[in-house]
């Protein structure tokens, strides 16, 4: 065939040397330049650059790697696999820029039994992170942004700090296995009880904080030795399953004299399951965090390889509560991922009363931010890929114990950043809400969506752009 | 004591049982409660300075979140007696469920009969005494505190301590994770004794085991700050 194809034409000029058919003019010798080599390339889809330095990681190191932060994982579906159908001939869009949309968010009040359910200003707000993972001056600057515009935070697990009590006009109280530092006292001044059976970034696995973060107030509040690697139980210390958790949610509804909602937070793992669960068990309020959510420390391989997104965990969860009647009755909070006020109106169009921001919250605050730019470089990082949580050497004071790092993170500016980011989104979630045609941001629904994407369709339900047809199974 | 002010639970509602019992408290220095059925979430977060005794057994948490009240139960208790309290002092008669005093604060539960497992788990502060036996995994990462067993302990006991401290006379079937005997002191029996005296249990004849953390699962890599900056 070769021999055929060449022998059958001559060139009327003498042929090219070698050397200049092979771009020979400055190539590498022995490689013509353009012909790509596996060498530099690599091209195995299993043994990726990333893979192979794990595992010289694993082999140098005898152990998993920890690390701050989220997910890695490149193969989730994201919030972006969903888009808005707005208002067109099927149904009128409201003003944007005229006409009201509101905003008002209660939770707890839908089983009729506690005193003070909560009401807040807007669907959103600040996720359980505890002091410990972040610096008092982050956890105050937070309460203060979130009081701002009328919604709460949470304590996360390391106890109530008290600068963040006076600075959250709500506030919700964690009850994790660790119990570090709960009393009745803390209970009593809590605006909700949250009862963690995990959470998204690592579920089926206790807290971690690393020693470098157990500073001397940290070791007193959680009643540890000062820096020690602190990896706390997973198990509920006085509970072991639904039924126990039941009458454990009735004796935490007389410690608090039946005056303020209880929350129960898990990582999406089976929602379908675990939220009817959670529902019968007697809680006001439940969290899906999906697998998206942030933490402060975790083993990376729980970072990366656990926990389902969280796009599929709401819709699983409110189709959960539709099933068994609880609708109404228990109120969905979704977590996990959630950058902007178009990611809340997605959660809350998939199914969620509100929604609840961690990592987002803190880059509000300024992680990852463009200062200090030398401390970035020493740690090896820069602004926008920093994922130092976990060390303690946050360069802009926000996930830091360290005094002088704690320093830099500004409570006042903090907190004017987080409630302008707040306000922010929230105008980003009524903007579509408008554009769809609704005065409430809690009638956001399925039908304002369509998925980009078979897996973004087959995971939520939502019909398939352009066919307008779920993809089924 | 019929000078004490009684409050029947029979098949009450809970709540009412407990609203009555935080009444009752601010007015009576002594509250009998009777007919307890074995419910649960009886006495939830007692008050100082009050004296309660529950007649026949009771349920789930009884005594919990205590907050400096003198809780004594006739018979046995179910799990979590006395979880979360800060303060006070808690007598089971007879025998006590799961994880009697876990994630306590302060104050003294005093068994009288075995334990069951888990007792004193993630407790902060504070004692257990118990008279019989202790069920498996007893103090399980226990953050302080002591756990005093006069009868013997089960499997895995003092697993994954921090700063608590597990006190053993007797049997011990086999010690948890990262579990060390040490030889106590003088001093520290001294401790210990003070702590069963007013009891009426020292008996100097005991041959003591105490187990602390080993202290291997404290620390994963942390102390070089630095080892973190390869990830």
């Amino acid at each position: 065939m070769a021999d055929d194809l060449n022998g059958t034409y001559h060139y009327p000029f003498p042929e090219a040397p070698e050397e200049l058919v092979k771009f020979g003019d400055g190539a590498i010798e022995g490689r013509p330049a353009g012909v790509p080599s596996s060498y530099d390339e690599g091209g195995s889809l299993r043994w990726t650059p990333e893979a192979i330095s794990e595992v010289h990681a694993l082999a140098q190191l005898g152990r998993y790697q920890v690390r701050g932060y989220n997910t890695f994982n490149k193969r989730f579906p994201t919030f972006d696999d969903l888009t808005f159908v707005p208002a067109t001939m099927t149904r009128l869009p409201l003003e944007g820029y005229r006409e009201s949309c509101d905003t008002t968010t209660i939770l707890g009040g839908g089983r009729g039994l506690v005193e003070k359910p909560l009401e807040l200003k807007i669907p959103i707000y600040i996720a359980s992170m505890s002091f410990g993972a972040l610096s008092a001056n982050a956890k105050e600057a937070l309460g203060h942004g979130a009081s701002k515009v009328g919604t709460m935070t949470c304590t996360g697990e390391g106890g109530m700090l008290e600068e963040e009590r006076a600075a959250s006009n709500k506030l919700v109280y964690q009850m994790s296995p660790a119990r570090y530092g709960l009393d009745l006292d803390h209970l009593r001044r809590a605006d909700a009880l949250e009862i963690v059976v995990g959470q998204g970034a690592k579920p089926g696995t206790g807290g971690l904080l690393l020693g470098m973060k157990v500073s001397p107030r940290v070791s007193q509040m959680r009643t540890l030795p000062e820096g020690v690697d602190q990896r706390s139980t997973v198990r509920h210390p006085d509970w072991l399953g639904a039924d126990d958790l039941a009458i454990k949610v009735e004796e935490l509804r007389i410690a608090t004299n039946y005056q303020v909602p209880i929350f129960l937070k898990m990582g999406a793992t089976r929602p379908r399951y675990d939220v009817a669960i959670a529902a019968k068990v007697g809680v006001d309020v439940v969290v899906v965090d999906g697998a998206e959510g942030g933490t402060g420390a975790s083993p990376e391989l729980l970072l990366n390889h656990t926990g389902i997104p969280t796009i599929s965990a709401i819709r699983a969860a409110r189709e959960a509560l539709d099933e068994c009647g609880m609708s109404g009755k228990v109120s969905l909070v979704a977590a996990g991922g959630i950058r902007s006020g178009v990611d809340v109106a997605k959660c809350l169009a998939l199914g969620a009363d509100a929604v609840m921001i961690g990592n987002a919250a803190m880059i509000a605050l300024g992680c990852n931010s463009p200062r200090y730019l030398d401390d970035y470089k020493k740690l090896g990082t820069s602004p926008g890929a920093c994922h130092h949580c976990h060390t303690g050497m946050c360069p802009v004071g926000v996930a830091t114990q360290t005094p002088e790092l704690t320093a830099r993170m500004d409570v006042a500016a903090g907190a004017e950043r987080v409630a302008r980011y707040l306000t922010a989104m929230t105008m980003e979630v009524t903007a579509l809400a408008k554009a769809c045609g609704k005065s409430n941001v809690h009638n956001l629904d399925m039908e304002d969506l369509r998925a980009l994407s078979f897996e973004a369709s087959a995971f939520t339900g939502v019909k398939m752009a352009g066919i307008d047809r779920a993809y089924g199974w | 004591m019929s000078s004490r002010y009684v409050i029947e639970v029979g098949n009450r509602h809970i709540k009412d049982v407990n609203e009555e019992i935080q009444a009752a408290a601010k007015a009576h220095h002594s509250l009998l409660v009777r007919n307890t059925l074995s419910r649960h979430n009886l006495g939830i977060g007692l008050p100082k300075g009050v004296d309660v005794a529950f007649e026949g057994s009771v349920g789930y948490y009884c005594g919990g979140l205590n907050t400096g009240a003198i809780v004594t139960v006739e018979d046995d208790a179910g799990w979590g007696t006395g979880e979360g309290m800060d303060a006070g002092h808690i007598t089971i008669g007879g025998y006590a469920g799961m994880s009697a005093g876990a994630a306590m604060r302060g104050g003294t539960i005093h068994v009288r009969g075995d334990a069951g497992p888990r007792i004193g788990v993630a407790m902060k502060g504070g004692n257990i005494i118990v008279e019989g036996k202790i069920g498996s995994q007893a103090g399980f990462m226990a953050h302080a505190g002591k756990i005093i067993a006069l009868g013997g302990a089960g499997a895995s006991c003092a697993d994954a301590l921090w700063q608590g401290e597990v006190w053993v006379a007797g049997e011990i079937e086999s010690l948890g994770v990262d579990a060390v005997v040490k030889e106590p002191t003088a001093e520290q029996v001294a401790e210990v004794d003070a702590i069963l005296e007013p009891l009426g249990l020292v008996d100097s004849a005991r041959n003591w085991r105490r187990i602390v953390s080993g202290q291997r699962l404290w620390y994963f890599e942390s102390r070089d700050a630095n080892a973190w900056l390869m990830i």
